[in-house]
């Protein structure tokens, strides 16, 4: 296959196309990777417009309590228990858990580049500390370790963002001081160690670029498991209070679905599944895109 | 793809045909031949059957049918009135006036247990109560629940003081109570420090059991896993995370009561009249905590009885003309429903050491202006509940329904004009207020999305604080907090038990939380305190809510209602809030 | 070899005082308060004072770390404060009912899950695969929560296929247990294959598979012989990690079909701040995660020959 490919001159790896062109050059290619790509898209905006104020007040009653779906937009998922939207909950719900994703991946991505690329460059003692850090988090079960760092952060959106994303760094640290240590003695290192670059100009210009698919597959995937923890640490008692969360909603749902109030349940839940559908096939084509030894 | 359903549907069906083969799961409304068993359940892990080691929902559970004590309450009789139950009559009043002798039952005896000679239960004498009662009132031992007695018995405090010099090797025998006297094996007085109504309520408290001093020996610390009483039931088998088994007590003491209210005899609550406790031969209890496998296990009739959330409520009942309830027709045939007003008061409280909250009574007018508690009623309860218009519940002697007490009710124009006196007109200038709640449920976190609502309209903005319980009374007990959420369940059905939340000396961390301190009020409390119940106790009720009105202290709602399912075979079900496990009383019919 | 493991135990020094530090800090000096749970809203400032000290928690930070300390070289962690049950009884009985819960659909999922994979990765970039990877990701995509409730409701209530929760000791919990494990199994399929998955077709673009092949070896015969074989190791290397949280079972799980698995009692003690028991938990997690982490290690180098345990 490769061979034929590169005598009629349509090999993938063409001298001169950078890393970046080629990995969106795959990307576009999957239709389903696309469709995927627009859902995450959407649901950014929907956080967008939840932060601007323009989504609908999910407060607002308008109808009976637990009434059924119909075909109108607001009760397209029937009402709750206050007659409020279910469909306007799920929304800001969006927001709230489009918030917790990004902002648990801009705390545990950095750190985790951070801590990873000076343990697996510099090694001997950094890297000893680096590395008893991270086997003493992943020592303790990481369920206890959000508890207990929500119980001293407090409660409230930010804290239990800092706490999934010091639990999610560990992950990441592990693979990027792993990839560091193997590039580091590779000859364009030596090379411009001789040219007497200094360490971090190597760590952050030369070597980092060449890791970097790791932190882009690792951000898809927190964002995806902060989602998905959130739920959890609603039911535990740690989670968003005050406002719409889809954790919140689906720990409601308990005592409704005994009842057979199902559409809350199913619409949380569809509209959880949907954002981490499209996450997972986002970040299976970013890893196969990216990937430098992935060759079709 | 369909490789996998079919996979997943085999491996279904065959995890499904063992669990259909293995066992029958016996079906809790149906009698097994020969044995009735009550299936309940428990909602969470009781913290000590030790009766002096416990004050929590459920432990009681286990407690009131494991032990008994002196007094008990009516079953069937309302309002809540003591009766005896270790004793043959109501002590009866000495010359002084505050002396009253007591009378034990012969005959009673304990449970068989391995701690008395022989392994058999031996009968109950005086010296058993006056053990128990020193017990009760040691510090070593009763660390939860002496304030119910405090300052009641002539010579309790002192003997409680003198343990807490002692803590190891206190000596029964060489300290005394002073004002409790041994007569015989079966009599004996309590020299009370005054006449009051408030005397005879601690002996009926589940802490004031009676425990054999064999058993305590033999076992100490242990005692809890190893419980013996006289009670209706003896533990069969006790699992703190899993099941529990209570078994009947073959020679208990006690029988059906013989009167009732009116109507009782109509609903056929005295059918089991005279007829020897109890009737179940074991009660079962699973620890269940999720809601959702309680209802589920009801409805498929593997439990007998369960309460009804909110949830619940809006898909199986329908209120009728007000305050009446009653199953939706496709539960009507299937299930029992009761309802029944609680002796608690749902509230909340201003703390009024806060700088914004506590030093402007206009600002605390203008809130309970605004509230209101009627829509509270009707939203977040259902109608469940009556409109709170003293703290007094409407069961207890002394609410509203004597003193004629009446609370704010919402009225937004007089709100916004208190607002502005208090210097916010409008709310502006009005930091946003910080409500604390003492749980992360659904229901609380709903409650605080009603109040929200309702307190915007007049442009006062607040925020919740969901907290655990012991973070939310770490809190309280400090007083640094603005609005909290509060509940007063009766420990005692008297209406004394609910003013003292507001009495000056009771401040936190006493049960006034609020940290109110109103000179009248004191006087007030003091004097009603024990003032047997009548036209002049009420009377001072009366001005004692008009200064609770007047300085808002607190923002009352609702005295709500318990409500619950059980199975059509369940009989003797009365709900009294005296007696909330009434599992002695109970029985199932074919 | 023996001086390698005798290594890797000291190791475990280093790890057992970080978790010893964190758990200390993360749940001792905030969080619940044990005594509040304890003495409930009628407790006097002195009775909660008084328990305070008995608690030890009225110790600076260090005293306490020290404490802790040594109940961890002990292994005697004393009783809880809310039950004043002996630790190590409830623990064993807790395991008990956790591994009865999660031992059995792990290791039975685990052969359906590789078996599938295998498949799949067989016929990959045909239908089979690109149809199941939107079933799994989809099976994934739903949160353990609803699985849990949904299960319950519908196949034990509406169906009634299953009884809607219990437990009893011994092998009559195998009709209690056989819901829990269905979800188990449920739950961690999708991810399983995935990851299994993933595993096979990066052996395949290894160099032994194009030898094989060239070999004239079949396709099927590459695939069972040559590339599981070496798939094993990072196969070995998943399940060994695991193995901690099998001890942990699964609390949401527990508390719902009231099992009395060691699951929920961690999370009845994080709510009721019962430090013996969490900290009792968590060292014993971390130790035993720590001595899996080397067995790891140690099948690696018996697996294959090329890694050497004392570089």
């Amino acid at each position: 296959m490769k061979a034929q490919a590169s005598l009629e001159g349509k090999n993938l790896i063409d001298e001169g196309e950078s890393p970046g062109q080629r990995a969106l050059k795959r990307l576009k290619r999957k239709k389903m990777t696309m469709i995927c790509f627009a859902i995450v898209v959407a649901y950014i905006l929907i956080m967008v417009l939840g932060y601007l104020h323009l989504l609908p007040d999910f407060q607002e009653r308008i109808g009976a309590a637990n009434e059924e779906p119909s075909f109108a937009l607001a009760k397209i998922l029937g009402t709750d228990l206050f007659g409020r939207s279910v469909f306007y909950k799920i929304l800001i719900g969006t927001k709230t858990a489009m918030t917790i994703g990004f902002l648990t991946t801009a705390i545990s991505v950095p750190v985790g580049i951070f801590f990873g690329s000076i343990a697996g460059y510099f090694g001997g003692k950094i890297d000893a500390v680096v590395m008893w850090i991270y086997t003493v988090l992943s020592s303790i079960p990481s369920i206890l370790l959000l508890v207990g760092i929500s119980y001293v952060l407090g409660k409230g959106l930010v804290s239990i963002c800092i706490a999934m994303g010091a639990v999610g760094w560990v992950g990441l640290c592990r693979m990027i001081r792993g990839e560091v240590m193997k590039h580091k003695n590779l000859e364009y290192v030596m090379a411009s160690r001789l040219l007497g670059a200094s360490h971090m100009r190597i760590i952050f210009h030369h070597i980092l670029p060449n890791v970097f698919h790791l932190a882009i597959i690792s951000a898809s995937l927190t964002t995806l498991a902060a989602i998905k923890s959130e739920v959890i640490l609603t039911y535990l008692g740690v989670g968003i209070q005050n406002g719409a969360s889809w954790g919140t909603m689906v720990a409601d749902a308990g005592g409704e679905l005994v009842n057979g109030i199902w559409w809350p349940l199913l619409g949380v839940t569809v509209a959880m599944f949907v954002i981490l559908y499209a996450l997972n096939i986002v970040g299976d084509a970013l890893r196969d895109a990216l990937d430098p030894k992935y060759v079709e | 793809m369909k490789r996998r359903i079919l996979l997943l549907s085999c491996l279904l069906a065959s995890i499904a045909s063992v669990a259909g083969c293995t066992k029958k799961k016996p079906d809790a409304a149906a009698t097994k031949p020969g044995l009735k068993i009550f299936y309940h359940y428990r909602q969470s892990e009781e913290k000590n059957l030790d009766p002096v080691k416990s004050f929590d929902e459920a432990s009681r559970q286990h407690i009131r049918s494991l032990f008994d004590t002196l007094l008990e309450y009516e079953y069937l009789k309302r309002p809540y009135e003591l009766k005896p139950a270790l004793l043959t009559k109501m002590p009866e009043k000495q010359a002084d006036g505050v002396t009253y002798l007591f009378t034990l039952k012969t005959g009673v005896k304990f449970h068989d247990n391995a701690c008395f000679p022989g392994g058999k239960g031996r009968e109950l004498v005086t010296d058993d109560i006056i053990y128990s009662l020193k017990r009760f009132a040691d510090a070593n031992q009763n660390r939860l629940s002496y304030t119910i007695i405090q300052g009641l018995v002539a010579g309790m405090d002192e003997f409680r003081e003198l343990s807490k010099k002692q803590t190891t090797g206190f000596d029964y025998d060489k300290n005394q109570i002073e004002g409790i006297k041994k007569v015989d094996n079966t009599t004996f007085t309590i020299k009370f420090t005054h006449d009051s109504p408030l005397n005879f309520y601690p002996l009926a408290f589940e802490g004031a059991s009676i425990v054999p001093k064999e058993a305590i020996q033999k076992y100490g610390e242990e005692f809890d896993k190893n419980p013996v009483g006289t009670g209706p039931f003896y533990m069969k088998s006790y699992s703190r995370r899993g099941t529990t088994v209570l078994a009947r007590n073959p020679s208990y003491h006690e029988t059906y009561p013989t009167v009732g209210a009116p109507g009782d005899k109509e609903a056929g609550f005295l059918d089991s009249a005279g007829k020897q406790l109890p009737f179940v031969d074991e009660i079962h209890l699973p620890l269940i905590e999720e809601s959702q496998p309680q209802m589920l296990k009801f409805k498929k009739a593997q439990i007998a009885w369960v309460a009804i959330a909110r949830d619940d409520y809006i898909a199986m009942v329908d209120r009728v003309d007000g305050k009446n309830f009653k199953l939706k027709p496709e539960f009507a045939k299937q299930f029992q429903l009761y309802w029944e007003p609680t002796l608690a008061t749902t509230f909340m409280r201003f703390g009024m050491k806060d700088p914004i909250v506590g030093n402007n009574k206009a600002l605390r007018q203008a809130i309970a202006l605004a509230m209101n508690a009627e829509g509270w009623i009707d939203l977040m309860l259902n109608g469940r509940a009556n409109i709170a218009q003293s703290m007094v519940p409407n069961a207890i002697a002394g609410s509203s329904r004597e003193t004629g007490s009446a609370w704010y009710t919402q009225n937004l124009e007089a709100a916004k004009k208190k607002l502005a006196e208090a210097g916010y007109p409008d709310g502006k200038g009005l930091p946003t207020l910080m409500i604390e709640y003492r749980a992360v449920t659904k229901d609380q976190r709903q409650q605080h999305e009603y109040v929200r609502n309702e307190l915007a309209k007049v442009g006062i903005k607040v925020e919740g604080n969901f907290q655990s319980f012991s973070n939310f009374l770490k809190k309280t007990d400090e007083g640094n907090y603005q609005i909290a959420d509060a509940g007063w369940n009766a420990d005692y059905p008297d209406a004394e038990n609910f003013y003292a939340l507001f009495y000056g000396k009771n401040k936190a961390p006493g049960p006034n939380t609020s940290n109110f301190e109103n000179a009248k009020f004191d006087e007030l409390y003091e004097k009603s305190r024990h003032m047997m119940n009548g036209p002049e106790r009420y009377k001072m009720f009366q001005e004692m809510d008009s200064i609770l009105k007047e300085e808002v202290p607190m923002l009352l709602v609702a005295n709500q209602y318990v409500m619950g399912l059980l199975q059509p075979n369940v009989r003797n079900f009365k709900r009294n809030l005296m007696e909330q496990y009434p599992y002695k009383y109970v029985d199932l019919v074919e | 070899m023996l001086s390698y493991i005798i290594r890797r135990v000291l190791q475990t020094i280093p790890i057992t005082l970080g978790v010893a530090l964190i758990v200390l800090i993360l749940f001792t000096q905030v969080g619940e308060d044990p005594v509040r749970v304890k003495l409930g809203n009628h407790a006097t400032a002195e009775a909660v004072a008084e328990l305070r000290a008995k608690w030890d928690l009225d110790k600076p930070l260090p005293v306490q770390y020290v404490l802790f300390l040594k109940q961890i070289v002990s292994f005697d962690y004393g009783v809880s404060f809310n039950s004043g049950e002996k630790l190590s009884e409830m623990f064993a009985s807790g395991a008990v009912a956790s591994l009865s819960l999660t031992v059995p659909p792990f290791f039975l999922g685990l052969a359906m899950n590789l078996a599938v994979a295998v498949l799949i990765a067989f016929y990959r970039g045909s239908w089979i695969d690109r149809y199941s990877t939107v079933v799994f990701v989809a099976a994934m995509s739903v949160s353990y929560m609803v699985y849990v409730m949904f299960f319950q409701y519908f196949l034990a209530y509406k169906m009634g296929w299953f009884p809607i929760s219990g437990y009893e000791p011994g092998f009559g919990s195998i009709v209690y247990l056989a819901l829990p494990w269905l979800i188990i199994m449920v739950v961690s399929a999708g991810p399983e294959i995935r990851l299994f998955r993933t595993i096979f077709l990066d052996e395949t673009k290894a160099d032994y598979v194009r030898t094989a092949f060239a070999k004239g070896c079949s396709p099927a015969r590459v695939m069972f012989v040559h590339i599981m074989k070496n798939a094993m190791i990072p196969i070995l290397t998943y399940t060994v990690i695991e193995i901690p949280n099998l001890i942990l079972g699964a609390f949401l799980i527990e508390r719902f079909f009231s099992i009395p698995g060691t699951g929920d009692i961690l999370l009845a003690a994080i709510n009721n701040g019962d430090f013996p028991i969490i900290k009792g938990l968590t060292v014993l997690i971390a130790i035993s995660f720590t001595f899996c982490n080397m067995l790891t290690d140690i099948l690696y180098a018996y697996v294959d020959p090329r890694v050497q345990l004392d570089s």
